[in-house]
C-alpha cells in the first residue's frame, strides 16, 4: 500500500478521438501537485474536463502527453497489466453512479477488491464486515444493490473504495444522485474516513457544499485550471 | 433516468443462454445419430463378411446361370487350398401347411454337407451339422449325371414360418413351384431353423430349405435336355471356402481366383476380401461425408454461442469495467466468461449426445423397417462421443476467446460511462 505519496500531473494533454482537428481536447498542458493526505475539490462548468482529470489521475485512462507520477515516479507509461495492479493496491474510486455488482451481495462487493490482495476468506469477510460497519451499513452485509436505497449504495460504494486502504481516493460527483439529506451523510463518511486514515481525497463535485468542506479548491475551465485555491491563500 | 430504470433490464436473462445450449446440442446430435447408425451398419456388414465361412463367390450370368453344378464341386474342389465347395439354388416356392393355407416363400436348394462347410461361426450354430436334408451329399438323387435315385423329401423350414403355420417336425407340407400349383409333391418337415438377423435378410422369414436336386426337379432347373449331354443342373452360385491359413492370406486367394477363371472362363468370381474392402471404403467416405455434415450443424452452433457469449459481455460492458477499473486482474474477468462458455458448451455437447442417442432409440422403435433396422445396429463409440464433447469445449473455448478480447479491448473510460 502506497501511503503518503506526492502525486504529481505534469504537462498533462488529454485529446480524444485522435490527433487531427476532429480530435477533442479535454486537457491542457495541467501541472499539479497534490500533498499526501490533502482534501481537494475540483469543479467546472459540464466538459470542462473533470472526468478526465480523475481519470488521468486513477490510470484508468492515460495522457496523450504528459506523466503522472506517484513521488517522482511516472506510473501512467505502465502496461494495462501494472496499471491494474497499481489501481488495485493504491486507489480508491467513488463514481457518480454507484456501480457496485448487482449480482454480488452488499458484502461480496466490499470484498472484491480483495480477492487477488488476500488469500483468506475469512480474513475478506472480517475486513469487508469492518469498512460495512464504519459506514454505518453492516445489517445491510447480506442485501443485494437493488434492495438498497442510493445513498446506502454509495456508501456501500465508499466502503469498496476504501477497503484495499488506498492512498488516493477518487471520488466523480459521489453526491450527484442524492438528495441533500444523504449528501450530508456521504459526505460526513468520506471526510470522516480521510481524516482518520490520512488519505488523499479529490473530489469532482457540482455541490457546493463539498466545496466548501475541502481545503483545496481547484477549478476547471476548457481543460485548463483556471484557479487553485487552497485554505486562506491563492495561487 | 429513474434508478428503477437503470437498474431493471439491463441483463439479457437466461433465453440466450438457453438458445445458445440447444443450438450447440442440435449441432451435435447430427452426428452422433449419423456416425453411430452408418458406422453401425458398415461395421456390421464388414463384420458379416468376414465371420462368413467362404471367401470367393462364383457366380453365372443371370440366375440359376451355372449349369453342372454336382459336377462342378469335384473339379473346384480339386484346386489347391480349396476346402469347401457349395453351390447353391435360390428358387420361389410356394408351400400349403396342415393348415391348407398356401404361402409363397424362398427356397434354398443346398448340398447339405457342402454347404454347411461353407457357412461362417454364427451361422454352423443355426443348423445341425450337416443340415437334416437326407444324403449329405446330395448324390442318391442326382447320380451319375441324372436324376436316377430316390427322392429324399426333406424340408427345413424357419421357425417364424413354423410358428405362424403350426408346422412341426414330421409334419407334411406341399410344396409347389410358384404360380403353379398343378406339380405340387410332398414333403417332410425334418427340421427348423431360426432366423438371425446378422444371417438373413427379412426374406429369411421366408426361407426354406431343400436338397440342390429336388428344387431342380421342382422348378424345372434339372431338366436332362435333349443336346448330347444336355444336362441343366443349375445353380445361382457357389461359395468357395479355402483351407486354414490360405482363407486369410491375399496371395493364395488370388491363386485360387486365377485358378477359377481358368476352369470357368464365363462365369464372375469375386472375394469377399474384395466386397469388404470396397464397404471399408465407402464406409470411410460416408463418415467423412458425415463429419463435413456435422462441421457445418457445429459451426452454426459455434457461431450462436459466439453471438450469445459477445452480447452477453456487451451487455454486461460497466460490470465488467467496473471489475476491470478496480483493477482486478484480467485472468479473473476471462476465466468468468470462458466458465460460462464451457457451461454453455458442454451442457450443449451432453445434451446433444443425450439427444443424438435418444433419436437413434426412437428410430429403433417407430422408423420405417429400414430405418428401424438400421438405427438397431447403432454403435455408440465412446471415442467418438468424447471427441465430439472435447470438440464441442474446443469450439466453445474459441467462442470464448472473441468475447473475452471483446471484454478487455474496450477502453476502459467508455465501459464506465
Ligand atoms: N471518450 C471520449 N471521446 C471523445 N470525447 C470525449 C470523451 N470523453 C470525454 N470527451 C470530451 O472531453 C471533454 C471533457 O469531458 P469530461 O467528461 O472530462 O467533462 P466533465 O468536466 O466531467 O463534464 P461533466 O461535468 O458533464 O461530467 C468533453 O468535451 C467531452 O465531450
Ligand atoms: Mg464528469
Amino acid at each position: 500500500m502506497t501511503s503518503g505519496a506526492v502525486i504529481e500531473l505534469a504537462g498533462v494533454t488529454k485529446v480524444y478521438g485522435g490527433a487531427g482537428p476532429a480530435g477533442v481536447r479535454a486537457l491542457r498542458g495541467i501541472n499539479l501537485r497534490f500533498r499526501p493526505g490533502q482534501y481537494v475539490s475540483i469543479e467546472g462548468p459540464s466538459g470542462c474536463g473533470k472526468t478526465t482529470l480523475l481519470n488521468l489521475l486513477g490510470l484508468i485512462d492515460t495522457p496523450t502527453e504528459g506523466e503522472v507520477r506517484w513521488d517522482g515516479v511516472n506510473v501512467a507509461d505502465g502496461s494495462e497489466r501494472e496499471r491494474a495492479r497499481f489501481r488495485l493496491r493504491s486507489i480508491g474510486f467513488v463514481f457518480q453512479r454507484f456501480y457496485l455488482l448487482p449480482t454480488l451481495t452488499v458484502r461480496e462487493n466490499v470484498e472484491l477488491p480483495l480477492r487477488p490482495l488476500l488469500r483468506g476468506r475469512a480474513e475478506r469477510r472480517a475486513r469487508a464486515v469492518e469498512l460495512l460497519e464504519s459506514v454505518g451499513l453492516s445489517a445491510r452485509a447480506g442485501f443485494y444493490p437493488s434492495q438498497l436505497s442510493g445513498g446506502e449504495e454509495q456508501r456501500v460504494a465508499i466502503a469498496r473504495a476504501l477497503v484495499n486502504s488506498p492512498a488516493l481516493l477518487l471520488a466523480d460527483e459521489p453526491t450527484g444522485e442524492l438528495d441533500s439529506d444523504n449528501a450530508g451523510k456521504v459526505l460526513d463518511l468520506l471526510e470522516a474516513l480521510h481524516r482518520e486514515r490520512q488519505t488523499t481525497l479529490i473530489v469532482v463535485t457540482h455541490n457546493p457544499e463539498v466545496a466548501r468542506r475541502a481545503r483545496r479548491h481547484l477549478t476547471l475551465r476548457d481543460g485548463r485550471v483556471e484557479s487553485d485555491v487552497r485554505e486562506g491563500e491563492t495561487t | 433516468m429513474s434508478e428503477r430504470e437503470r437498474r431493471g433490464g439491463r441483463k439479457p436473462g437466461a433465453l440466450p443462454g438457453i438458445l445458445a445450449v440447444v443450438a450447440m446440442a442440435a449441432a451435435i446430435t447430427l452426428p452422433v445419430v449419423l456416425l453411430s447408425v452408418g458406422g453401425g451398419v458398415s461395421s456390421h456388414e464388414i463384420a458379416r463378411l468376414q465371420a462368413s465361412g467362404y471367401q470367393i463367390v462364383v457366380s453365372g450370368p443371370g440366375t440359376a446361370g451355372i449349369d453342372l453344378a454336382h459336377q462342378r464341386v469335384g473339379q473346384i474342389a480339386a484346386i489347391p487350398s480349396v476346402g469347401a465347395v457349395s453351390p447353391t439354388l435360390t428358387r420361389p416356392l410356394d408351400l400349403r401347411g396342415p393348415g391348407g393355407r398356401w404361402v409363397p416363400l424362398l427356397a434354398e436348394g443346398i448340398i447339405p454337407s457342402a454347404y454347411y462347410a461353407t457357412l461362417g461361426s454364427t451361422a454352423s450354430q443355426v443348423f445341425s451339422a450337416p443340415p437334416n436334408l437326407g444324403d449329405p451329399t446330395d448324390m442318391i438323387h442326382y447320380q451319375n449325371g441324372s436324376y436316377a435315385g430316390p427322392v429324399s423329401p426333406d424340408v427345413l423350414v424357419n421357425t417364424t414360418l413354423a410358428q405362424a403355420d403350426h408346422l412341426t417336425v414330421g409334419d407334411s407340407v406341399t410344396l409347389a413351384p410358384a404360380a403353379n400349383g398343378s406339380g405340387a409333391v410332398t414333403y417332410t418337415v425334418t427340421g427348423t431353423f431360426n432366423v438371425v438377423a446378422s444371417l438373413f435378410s427379412t426374406s429369411g422369414n421366408y426361407g426354406i430349405y431343400l436338397p440342390l436336386s429336388n428344387l431342380q426337379v421342382l422348378t424345372g432347373l434339372a431338366r436332362t435336355g435333349p443336346g448330347p449331354g444336355g444336362l441343366l443342373d443349375a445353380a445361382d452360385s457357389i461359395h468357395v471356402g479355402l483351407t486354414g491359413t490360405a482363407s486369410t492370406s491375399p496371395t493364395q486367394i488370388a491363386r485360387v481366383v486365377a485358378a477359377l477363371h481358368a476352369l470357368l472362363p464365363y462365369y464372375g468370381v469375386s472375394t469377399l476380401s474384395q466386397e469388404a474392402s470396397q464397404l471399408e471404403g465407402a464406409a470411410s467416405i460416408l463418415n467423412g461425408f458425415y463429419l463435413v455434415l456435422s462441421s457445418v450443424g457445429l459451426a452454426i452452433g459455434f457461431v450462436f454461442l459466439t453471438l450469445v457469449l459477445v452480447r452477453r459481455v456487451e451487455a454486461e460492458r460497466r460490470e465488467i469495467g467496473i471489475r476491470r477499473a478496480l483493477g482486478l486482474p484480467s485472468r479473473s474477468i476471462a476465466a468468468t466468461i470462458v466458465a460460462r462458455a464451457v457451461l454453455l458448451g458442454g451442457a450443449g455437447a451432453l445434451l446433444g449426445v443425450a439427444s443424438g442417442i435418444g433419436t437413434v432409440t426412437v428410430l429403433a422403435r417407430v422408423g420405417s423397417a429400414p430405418v428401424q433396422a438400421a438405427s438397431r445396429l447403432a454403435v455408440f463409440s465412446p471415442v467418438q462421443l468424447i471427441a465430439l464433447g472435447v470438440g464441442a469445449l474446443a469450439l466453445a473455448g474459441v467462442a470464448s476467446a472473441f468475447a473475452v478480447r471483446r471484454a478487455l479491448r474496450l477502453p476502459l473510460p467508455e465501459a464506465l460511462r
